[in-house]
């Protein structure tokens, strides 16, 4: 017997009778707002800026990162064009992705991204700054929120501020190996 | 040794057994803010305990479930009955795709099956990119902790570890400085990487996703530039539904680290075009497990380490002391199912506080099974022989009021006369190590009860 008929089969012989599945009420005592979605992001490191529409992109990209060239993004704003080909050596060196989030959720600050929102699935961690385009009809509550409108990605991520680690006596460093800052842009 | 005299040698450093008590203590109460802000917080605790019932329940059919979900998803599905076969098929995969640079994210259950040295022994070298884990790879040491691997290091060691392993100045101990260097020295390892080897925190089996959790990104950097993609997980990881997500992961990086969520929830479903995925999935001894009824809900663990953070033995001893890669109160009733008797003092390193079950996110009576344990190991006769006649002693006395009343008696009469060095010799009274005895009482509370009150 292989290792997969011998492993199914001693469960088969182990596990305890049936216990149902328990049914999954929908949560509702939880705000869905502007608010709690920034309170949340600011916590957890994050930054966020309200803005009209996309107009003004160009000057607020270069206004909150001076001096920075090499931009990919999904939105005419890129310096550098990135798709599921691109190299190692173009991808390390970007400074700063502009990416747009389907979805975001109020109570953890998280933004949602699939592989196609994001040109290269590595992008949005090789990435020194990341910057995510999100309107604010597409904030959710909670998390049982998010997962029923989340179409089935091939790969997706909930990505909650930049990448962070307290691996050295507990002490909170932002830009572990990730992104070094996250700002979600709402419109 | 066992595990008291392992902590025994712990508490030698009484200020470093000071700071590690109160730096887990640290975590438990951000783990207490971040539970109290949500207020369905224990209806979650009640669902993903009952999810996670009703899956053990129907384990065989969830992983062919899984399995033939992920074969559709262009996933190659591997199974393991112990850490042996695992890690050879690690070993194939690796050769096979010809490949050198192998990166691996934060998996205890590779931990478990020692996956590093043997690869190491094959001429496989593996380069652990959760910071932690590097930092504890590079000392060679096991993870104490299984959220927080380097826990029981000061800012001071990590700095003269990096000062040896990647050149930053010596006296350097700046988290903030140490993490950008290891940040510099990662991100090469990540972008040469052929293989990237990666955990699982859950494994869905309608449709045949695995979902990684990380906070610093490393996951989802190494497993983005490798062709090869290889996911370690436990049969117990699967849960039914990708719905049921929305349950665990409110609960999970709450539970673990007071966290909202953990940074990345990352959900592979597909291999990138021009990359490969494989999934190992392991028993190991949980299907031995799943069939001893007292026991089979320790399958439920989500790994988030609440049970640690909070247990006053954990916190005063460390994750070394337990010798097995699940430290803490869940480790302790998970390390027996392994191995009896190389075990047999863990489920007497708890004071059966609570704590642990209290704050445990899938609801495991944590605390009611090290007590279960501790009869097996007495019925196994893995007791060592004086805990053993202590105890056959203390039942014969507790068993008989005559035997009782005599020896309180007894010992009233000799606490009253005899000097404190006596009364407080450790060797004695181990007790008496680091408390002072109250007052002994001139009669029993039965005696006081007869005289005060009795007649009125």
């Amino acid at each position: 017997m292989n290792s997969r008929a011998r492993l199914l089969s001693q469960i088969e012989k182990n596990k305890p009778a049936l216990v149902e599945l328990p049914n999954v009420p929908s949560f509702q005592n939880n705000a869905a707002t502007i608010e709690v979605f920034e309170t949340a992001l600011l916590k957890i490191g994050g930054n966020m800026i309200e803005m009209n529409d996309l107009t003004s992109l160009v000057t607020i990209i270069q206004n909150k990162f001076p001096g920075i060239l090499k931009i990919a993004s999904s939105l005419p704003i890129a310096t550098i064009n990135v798709n599921e080909w691109t190299n190692q050596q173009t991808l390390e060196a970007i400074e700063l992705v502009i990416l747009e989030a389907r979805l975001g959720v109020a109570e953890n600050g998280a933004v949602w991204l699939s592989d196609t929102d994001m040109l290269h699935r590595a992008l949005p961690f090789i990435t020194q700054h990341l910057v995510v385009v999100l309107n604010r009809k597409d904030i959710v509550a909670t998390m049982h929120h998010a997962y029923e409108k989340i179409q089935l990605p091939d790969y997706g991520v909930f990505i909650a501020g930049p990448s962070k680690t307290a691996d050295i006596e507990q002490s909170l460093v932002i830009g572990a190996h990730g992104a070094r800052t996250m700002t979600v842009l709402l419109i | 040794m066992s595990h008291s005299e392992k902590a025994k040698q712990f508490n030698g450093d009484f200020n470093h057994t000071t700071w590690h008590d109160e730096s887990l203590w640290f975590v438990r109460e951000k783990r207490d803010k971040a539970v109290y802000g949500v207020p369905e917080f224990q209806q979650l605790r009640t669902l993903a305990s009952q999810i996670k019932d009703h899956t053990l329940s129907n384990l065989d059919n969830y992983l062919i479930e899984f399995e033939h979900n992920a074969n559709g998803n262009g996933i190659q599905v591997h199974w393991a009955i112990d850490a042996d076969e695992h890690n050879r098929i690690i070993l194939d995969i690796i050769r096979l795709s010809n490949s050198k640079n192998i990166v691996k994210s934060k998996s205890m259950l590779t931990e478990e099956c020692h996956l590093n040295p043997f690869l190491q022994k094959h001429g496989v070298e593996v380069v652990d990119t959760d910071l932690g884990e590097r930092i504890i790879q590079f000392r060679d040491e096991p993870p104490s902790h299984i959220v927080l691997p380097a826990i029981h290091l000061k800012k001071e060691d990590v700095g003269e570890t990096f000062h040896k392993h990647l050149g930053t100045p010596k006296g350097e101990n700046d988290p903030q400085r140490l993490t950008e260097a290891a940040r510099q020295h990662l991100r090469q390892k990540f972008v040469t990487a052929d293989v990237a080897i990666t955990g699982a925190n859950f494994a869905i089996a309608e449709t045949g996703s695995i979902v990684v959790c990380t906070n610093e990104g490393n996951a989802d950097l190494g497993v983005n530039f490798a062709k090869v993609h290889i996911a370690s997980m436990g049969i117990e990881k699967v849960i039914p539904k990708w719905y049921h997500l929305s349950i665990f992961t409110r609960l999970l990086a709450r539970s673990a680290t007071g966290q909202p969520i953990t940074t990345y929830t990352s959900h592979f479903t597909k291999p990138r075009k021009g990359a490969a995925m494989h999934i190992v999935i392991v028993d190991n001894g949980r299907a031995n497990q799943l069939g001893r009824e007292d026991f089979r809900s320790s399958l439920k663990c989500i790994r988030c380490g609440a049970c640690m953070n909070t247990c006053p033995v954990y916190r005063r001893s460390g994750g070394h002391t337990y010798n097995f890669t699940v430290p803490g109160p869940i480790g302790s009733i998970l390390a027996p199912n392994i191995d009896l008797k190389k075990y047999s003092s863990l489920p007497f390193a708890s004071t059966l506080c609570g704590s642990c079950s209290d704050v445990c996110p899938v609801k495991i009576d944590i605390h009611t099974q090290l007590y279960k344990w501790r009869q097996i190991m007495g019925k196994e006769n893995a007791l060592p022989p004086l805990k053993k006649i202590s105890m056959v002693m203390t039942a014969k006395i507790l068993a008989s009021t005559k035997v009782y009343n005599r020896l309180g008696k007894l010992a009233r009469f000799i606490l009253r006369v005899s000097p404190h060095w006596l009364t407080h010799a450790t060797f004695l009274n181990p007790w008496a190590k680091a408390r002072e005895l109250p007052v002994p009482p001139k009669e029993s509370f039965k005696t006081w009860y007869e005289i005060n009150r009795a007649s009125k």
